[in-house]
């Protein structure tokens, strides 16, 4: 065998990837056993294709980070999968936003490596996201008590996502340019729409984005002590204002006193997690459709459901390798613009996954916000692959770095 | 496939996905310790990772590191701290920006001196080029191989201090009467490439004086002895290729 062949048999990222394969192949070919369907057999070879593609083929073509790129595959596949079982009509549409997610990916992973000056393009992106906010409280509609949707013809937008990464890319520039005060006012604008569109747990995102990355780039502590104390006083301000967080709070607090009423939804999801049981009741087996909104908010019940305790903690140590890996991307950054950035990221991806899954096992109140890559949502999955493709883009100036590093190095010596 | 041989076959399968799981999360933890630690190694062989060179205190000939980007000042978290009077707690923010040098952004006007001239809006620093910051001196010094423009082979005359055509000597020169520190060389250092012929500008007592290291006349000598050095240089022969390589190789 040829020292090259050698190397790549020993790459820690070849067998990974295979076992991903093999992952769904496995799944998908399970349940075309059991639904005899055409579709299942084609997806048991089209999901670990896309999922080998769409990590070795884009790390060919981009200088990308191959395990958050594979972490991130395995997720979204595992989003397919779940969403496929229980409606196929869902699992394909959730397949075509995990193909257009990508596109998206790869073209954010573009903009970080390829742009150079931030400067107007800061400045368009915190203009449109006040506009983009802004919409929901003109043409929007009111669901589970939030005003944060609007409709293009049968498409279902909502800007709050978008503007997550508006947020990210404002915050982190502002920031790194010593703005503390227009960065404050902006993220405080972005707040205060939401609060407007009752949308309150990607409030709670925001503000904790915010929180991390003043931290990360002032180490200020007044200005956190004053952050928490904002924080809090807005948490109370808005118990008292919305009468649906009194209403989630009591629920979250007992919701057995109302299991067949509001808490419905909680009670369906824990009885859900404890048939799972450490192993799951099995692929295909399992009644987790009786949970509201099974494919959306309380997905990760029905992964517990399905798969089981110790399939759920794989799942939760993949968003935390996700993380972890967003984290080294941010400390080996040249510049503070694109160590913000990967902070940021990796901070919303902990603190929305944080937020839902505790929702879900009862941890903290339940807030309308999507677990990363699984949920069902074409703006959601979006707006995590660009996440993802942010954390790319720096990872990408990252390698070229190194890379002007070593040729210097090699150089020598001083200018002459 | 009959109902319950699916459901035999899926209770089995739960316990394979959760072995598949586990194995991908050990492999991805490997993966990403082996990451860590090659990143580590590699960041040992480039100490200057990340740096593109130094900034030298010329009074206490202390060189702190210069990175891509970051603030000159006399607060901790400062990447370049100079601490004294007249230094703001972060005094110029700089940014390295490829192809076109230093970018200095000084946070108020007139309180920083490049190359002997005041800043009054953000301005460019080279290789060589000197930054006055209260009562200190800082020498910008660049790593080769940089995308930066050369530096011109001698300051522009009008950014000289302008009492240059007063001679000042050597040993009175302090930074506050200097813009331009010259290199630091004993007092009876043969200037300018060893050329013995060449009786410079001393004063009364024999001592050096500030107008022989920057009179005009001596940076045009300065500047033809570097001509004839590279021309020299460039008259070498070149290693031969298959030598250049295995070098590299080596390296």
């Amino acid at each position: 065998m040829s020292e090259k062949k050698k190397k790549r048999a020993h790459e820690p990222g070849r067998n990974t990837l295979l076992a991903m394969m093999a992952f769904f192949f496995l799944a998908f070919f399970l349940l075309a056993l059991n639904d005899g369907k055409w579709e299942s057999f084609a997806l048991s070879a089209v999901v670990p294709a896309i999922i080998y593609l769409g990590t070795a083929g884009i790390s060919h073509l981009f200088p990308s980070d191959r395990l958050l790129l594979s972490l991130t595959n395995f997720l979204c596949a595992l989003g397919v999968l779940v969403l496929y079982r229980l409606s196929p009509t869902r699992g394909m549409t959730q397949a075509f936003n995990y193909g257009v997610g990508v596109g998206c990916m790869m073209l954010c992973a573009m903009l970080v490596r390829y742009v150079r000056s931030w400067k107007w393009l800061t400045a368009l992106i915190m203009l449109g996201s006040i506009g983009l906010l802004a919409l929901p409280l003109v043409i929007g509609k009111e669901t589970n008590g939030a005003k944060n949707w609007f409709y293009i013809g049968s498409y279902s937008v909502q800007p709050s996502e978008i503007v997550k990464l508006a947020l990210l890319i404002s915050v982190s520039y502002l920031l790194s340019q010593r703005k503390v005060f227009l960065s404050l006012v902006f993220a405080g604008a972005c707040l205060l729409m939401l609060m407007l569109q009752k949308d309150l747990g990607t409030a709670l995102l925001y503000f904790g984005v915010t929180f991390i990355l003043l931290y990360a780039a002032t180490g200020s502590v007044p200005l956190m002590i004053g952050g928490v104390a904002g924080g809090a006083a807005a948490a109370v301000l808005g118990y008292q204002m919305f009468a649906h967080v009194k209403k989630r709070v009591a629920i979250w607090l007992n919701p057995w006193a109302d299991s067949g009423g509001a808490g419905y939804q909680i009670v369906q999801s824990l009885i859900a997690i404890v048939n799972g049981g450490a192993w799951g009741v099995g692929l295909g087996l399992g009644n987790a459709q009786v949970i509201p909104e099974y494919y959306n908010d309380f997905i990760f019940s029905v992964i517990l459901h399905e798969f089981g305790l110790v399939f759920g903690l794989v799942v939760l140590c993949m968003y935390l390798f996700i993380i972890i890996r967003g984290v080294m991307i941010a400390r080996r950054c040249r510049t503070v613009f694109h160590a913000l950035l990967a902070t940021g990221c990796a901070s919303l991806i902990a603190l929305q996954t944080f937020v839902i899954i505790g929702g879900n096992i009862k941890l903290i109140p339940l807030t309308g916000v999507t677990l990363p890559f699984i949920s069902y949502g074409g703006t959601s999955m979006l707006c995590s692959l660009c996440v993802i493709g942010l954390l790319q883009g720096v990872a990408s100036r990252n390698k070229a770095g190194v890379k002007e590093d070593r040729e210097l190095a090699m150089q020598g010596g001083e200018a002459p | 496939m009959s109902g319950d041989a699916y459901e035999i076959l899926a209770l089995l399968m739960r316990y394979v996905f959760a072995v598949i799981g586990a194995l991908i999360v050990f492999r991805s933890f490997i993966w990403l310790r082996k990451d860590a630690r090659a990143y580590r190694k590699e960041m040992r062989s480039l100490p200057d990772a990340g740096l593109i060179g130094e900034m030298v205190d010329l009074d206490t000939g202390k060189a702190q590191p210069l990175p891509r980007e970051g603030v000159i000042g006399s607060s901790r978290e400062c990447d370049i701290r100079v601490k004294g009077d007249g230094v703001l707690r972060r005094h110029v923010r700089f940014e390295f920006v490829d192809g076109k040098g230093l970018k200095l952004i000084p946070a108020r006007r007139g309180l920083t001196l490049l190359n002997g001239v005041e800043m009054r809006g953000p301005g460019w620093a080279l290789h060589g080029t000197q930054l006055g910051i209260g009562a200190h001196a800082l020498r910008v010094r660049m790593f080769a191989g940089l995308n930066v423009p050369m530096p011109a082979a001698y300051p522009e005359p009008d950014t000289i201090l302008d009492a240059a055509d007063e001679e000042i000597p050597w040993t009175n020169i302090t930074v506050e009467n200097s813009y331009y520190l010259p290199e630091e060389q004993p007092a009876d250092a043969v200037p300018f490439g060893g050329n013995p012929d060449y009786d410079g500008n001393y004063d009364d007592d024999g001592q050096m004086t500030w107008q022989y290291a920057y009179s005009m006349e001596d940076l045009r000598q300065e500047q033809a002895a570097r001509q004839w050095i590279d021309s020299q240089e460039d008259a070498e022969e070149p290693e031969p290729r298959s030598r250049r390589k295995r070098r590299g190789r080596r390296e």
